[in-house]
C-alpha cells in the first residue's frame, strides 16, 4: 500500500484560511513562537500546522485565537466557517428566506 | 504558559527531512492496518523546521498527526495541536506514531458503536410502537375478518 498525495477542495480553503491567518498575525505584529505563547501551546509547530493548512482552529479556542489576533471573536469564528464549512456558511449566512 | 526554546545544533541538520527519516516514518505508518492515514504532506515552520503531515480520509483530508522537528527534538501532535510525544529518537517517535494511530482508531470504532447503540435505541422506543400498532390491529381484527369471509 501506498499513501497518495492529496489536493482536495476543502484542502484549498483551509489553506486560503491559513494564508488569512498568517495575515492576521503578521497584522497583530506575532510570531509563530508568540501566538503559541499567548494561546498556551508548548511548541509553536500547531500554529504552522494551522498555516500551512493542514490543521484548523479548534471551535473551543476560536474566541482565544481571535482576541490574540486582534480580531472580532464573532467576525472571526465567521470567516472561518466559511473556510472550513462552507456549505453550513452558504446555508447560514447567503440563502436567502 | 511559555513556548519551549528548543536547543539550537551546534551543527545544524540539513533543512527539511532526510529521506531516511521520512521513509522510516510513512512506512511505520504503512503498518498500522486501517488507520485512516489516506496521504501525507510536508511543510515547514516560519522557522524553516520540518514538518510531517498525517492525512486522514476524502473528503476532508485533516490533520491527523503531525510529527515536527525542532532542532534535534521531534514532537508528535495530534490535529488539535496536543502534544501526544517529544524525544529525539526517531525509532521511539515511529512507536509512538503508530500507536497513537492505533489509539485513534480504536476511538473512532467507539463512537461508531455509541452512534450505533444510540440509532438502536431510538429506533426500539420510537419507531418499532409506530410498527407494531398496525401488526396488533391486523391482529386484533383477523378472527372478524375471517368469520365475515
Amino acid at each position: 500500500m501506498q499513501f497518495a498525495k492529496a489536493e482536495p477542495k476543502s484542502k484549498q480553503l483551509r489553506k486560503q484560511a491559513g494564508t488569512w491567518l498568517k495575515e492576521l498575525r503578521g497584522r497583530a505584529g506575532l510570531s509563530q513562537i508568540q501566538l503559541a505563547d499567548v494561546l498556551g501551546f508548548k511548541y509553536y509547530t500547531f500554529i504552522s500546522q494551522v498555516e500551512n493548512g493542514f490543521g484548523r482552529v479548534p471551535v473551543e479556542s476560536m474566541e482565544a485565537w481571535a482576541k490574540a489576533l486582534d480580531a472580532n471573536p464573532s467576525d472571526f469564528a465567521k470567516r472561518l466557517l466559511s473556510f472550513y464549512e462552507p456549505e453550513l456558511y452558504r446555508l447560514l449566512y447567503e440563502v436567502k428566506k | 504558559m511559555n513556548v519551549v526554546k528548543f536547543p539550537r545544533m551546534q551543527q545544524p541538520l540539513t533543512q527539511g527531512w532526510q529521506s531516511s527519516e521520512l521513509t522510516k516514518l510513512t512506512n511505520a505508518c504503512m503498518t498500522v492496518p486501517n488507520s485512516y492515514v489516506s496521504s501525507w504532506e510536508v511543510g515547514t515552520t516560519e522557522h524553516g523546521d520540518p514538518q510531517l503531515y498525517l492525512l486522514g480520509p476524502a473528503p476532508e483530508h485533516d490533520c491527523i498527526l503531525s510529527i515536527s522537528r525542532l532542532g534535534r527534538l521531534y514532537v508528535l501532535e495530534d490535529g488539535k495541536g496536543q502534544v501526544l510525544f517529544e524525544n529525539d529518537n526517531v525509532m521511539m517517535l515511529v512507536e509512538q506514531t503508530c500507536t497513537a494511530l492505533r489509539k485513534r482508531k480504536a476511538e473512532i470504532v467507539a463512537r461508531l458503536t455509541v452512534c450505533w447503540c444510540t440509532v438502536r435505541e431510538f429506533f426500539e422506543e420510537k419507531v418499532e410502537p409506530v410498527l407494531a400498532e398496525p401488526i396488533e390491529i391486523v391482529t386484533h381484527f383477523a378472527p372478524h375478518f375471517s368469520a365475515l369471509a
